[in-house]
């Protein structure tokens, strides 16, 4: 018996090491077959892997499998979907990754990974607002994109991204109103995105000039609008909430020029906002600073 | 074994490198995102409604009530002319009267009209429009200061950012027109 228990202990470690070879071999297995393009049978092989104690708690027993799990997920075409099973379970994996203390090597490549994802996701979300105008979805789309990028990067500055995400859902939805001028909705959306920008930096020419630009094209609507059976009392309203509307847009508008001059944005709104307003000696002053800039004017808009 | 993994993962890392420079792209793609000022005319819209709402005020003499019913834009002003021309012409009838829209730089006495607008640059011949067409049945209609002294039964003024007129009604009943007393009311200043 003692005799016996003496082998036993004697085999023990043997058969530890060998079971610790079998699971090594399979990570190098699930490599292989990932070059070969094998990729579902690669899967198997590293989901046995990251659940064996003697590999789950190797860092790149999980880089590998996102690694493994992203070059399916390449060809699967869930890239496009914003909530894809394949997705989670890389970053789940580098996450597990990242929190077993990889080298400085591992650390590389799943920060490399993330980033990836993390533009996959922006790019989502642009395509989200400009295919579908899916503004909730696109929302969750960029917010997972800064998510991302917060763990490759904890300290990194996104706020030029949050402008630019603003001014491009501001002038989508500003767009869309403007084209429908019953979709309060999407007007609601575009100053909320536009005033977010002005939030962060008030003087922002982009959002300045979407802003007017939004009023000052309402302001035009609601004059194309009126009816010519109108009675003068009616005239009257749709003139007075065309003076207010223009007025509001001028304020955006000049902040932009004030600050540069030679903006032929704002340089060509100013002219058509002043001459909305009547405001005849303006108009012709910035018509004739548009034209030494190049800008051309026109009133063609009343002939379609 | 580790260093096969290592080989495989600088692959990848090696495609992935551009990401940074992809991310900065798309930066500059979504910002690209500004909306254009409409260049509708709204002070021609107004000016035009405002023309159209004239004919419900006023009654012309019989011999002005056969063929068209004549709008003549005199001056120059092409959004206004492409206004008329788009929602009145063959759209609106004053009456039975189909509307015409007719157009010269300067006034021309041969074109027998209903209504007669001059444009600001086109003031000096008020004064001329108004004496040949006494009694003719004509609307002189003018947008230049004291044209209504002038002969003018109305004239276009802006006030507070907003079109309105001044009226005369004397000048009107000197032009042949039987005037309706609540146009007076409509009007912001009545000059007699």
């Amino acid at each position: 018996m003692r005799q016996h228990i003496k082998y036993l202990l004697l085999s023990l470690p043997m058969l530890i090491s060998v079971s610790v070879l079998a699971q090594e071999d399979k990570l190098v297995r699930a490599q292989q077959l990932l070059r070969n393009k094998e990729t579902e049978a690669a899967i198997k092989a590293i989901d046995s892997v990251i659940v064996h104690p003697q590999t789950r708690l190797d860092f790149i027993s999980w880089t590998t499998r996102a690694y493994i799990y992203f070059d399916f997920y390449k060809r699967s075409g869930e890239k496009a979907l914003l909530n894809s099973r394949l997705r989670d379970t890389i970053v789940s994996s580098l996450l597990a990754s990242n929190k077993l203390k990889p080298d400085s090597h591992y650390l590389v490549q799943n920060k490399n990974l993330l980033s990836n994802l993390s533009v996959n996701y922006f790019n989502l979300s642009k395509k989200l607002l400009e295919d579908s105008v899916n503004e909730q979805r696109s929302l969750i789309a960029y917010n997972r994109f800064k998510e991302l990028n917060r763990v490759v990067n904890p300290n990194v500055d996104l706020s030029s991204y949050d402008i630019a995400y603003n001014v491009a859902l501001g002038s989508i939805f500003s767009d869309r109103f403007i084209k429908d001028n019953s979709d309060i909705k999407s007007q609601e959306i575009a100053k909320v995105a536009l005033l977010k920008v002005l939030e962060v930096q008030p003087e922002n020419p982009t959002a300045n000039i979407n802003m007017g630009l939004m009023f000052y094209n309402h302001a035009v609507f609601l004059s194309k609008s009126l009816d010519y059976g109108a009675d003068f009392s009616q005239i009257d309203i749709v003139q007075e909430n065309m003076v207010k509307l223009a007025k509001q847009s001028e304020q955006f508008i000049l902040k932009v020029y004030s600050n540069d001059n030679k903006n032929t944005k704002a340089i060509q709104a100013l002219f058509y906002i002043y001459r909305m307003l009547n405001e005849i000696p303006k108009s012709d002053d910035f018509k004739k600073k548009g034209e030494l800039l190049g800008l051309k004017f026109s009133d063609q808009e009343n002939e379609k | 074994m580790a260093f096969q993994i290592k080989y495989y993962l600088c692959k990848i890392h090696f495609k992935l490198h551009k990401v940074y420079k992809y991310l900065t792209i798309l930066l500059v793609l979504i910002s690209f995102g500004f909306q254009q000022p409409n260049s509708y005319d709204v002070n021609s819209k107004f000016k035009a409604v405002f023309l159209y709402s004239f004919t419900r005020y006023f009654d012309w003499p019989d011999e002005k009530k056969t063929d068209a019913f004549v709008i003549y834009v005199v001056g120059k002003n092409d959004a206004l002319v492409a206004e008329l021309k788009k929602n009145l012409s063959g759209k609106k009838k004053v009456g039975n009267q189909e509307i015409e829209i007719k157009n010269s730089p300067a006034f021309d006495p041969s074109i027998t009209s209903n209504i007669i607008y001059f444009a600001p640059d086109a003031l000096k011949p008020v004064t001329d429009a108004a004496s040949k067409n006494k009694k003719k049945g004509v609307l002189i209609v003018a947008e230049a200061p004291g044209a209504c002294k002038s002969g003018a039964s109305i004239n276009f003024i802006f006030l507070e950012n907003k079109l309105k007129f001044e009226y005369s009604k004397n000048a009107a009943v000197k032009a042949g027109l039987k005037t309706n007393e609540d146009f007076k009311a409509l009007a912001e200043i009545n000059i007699d």
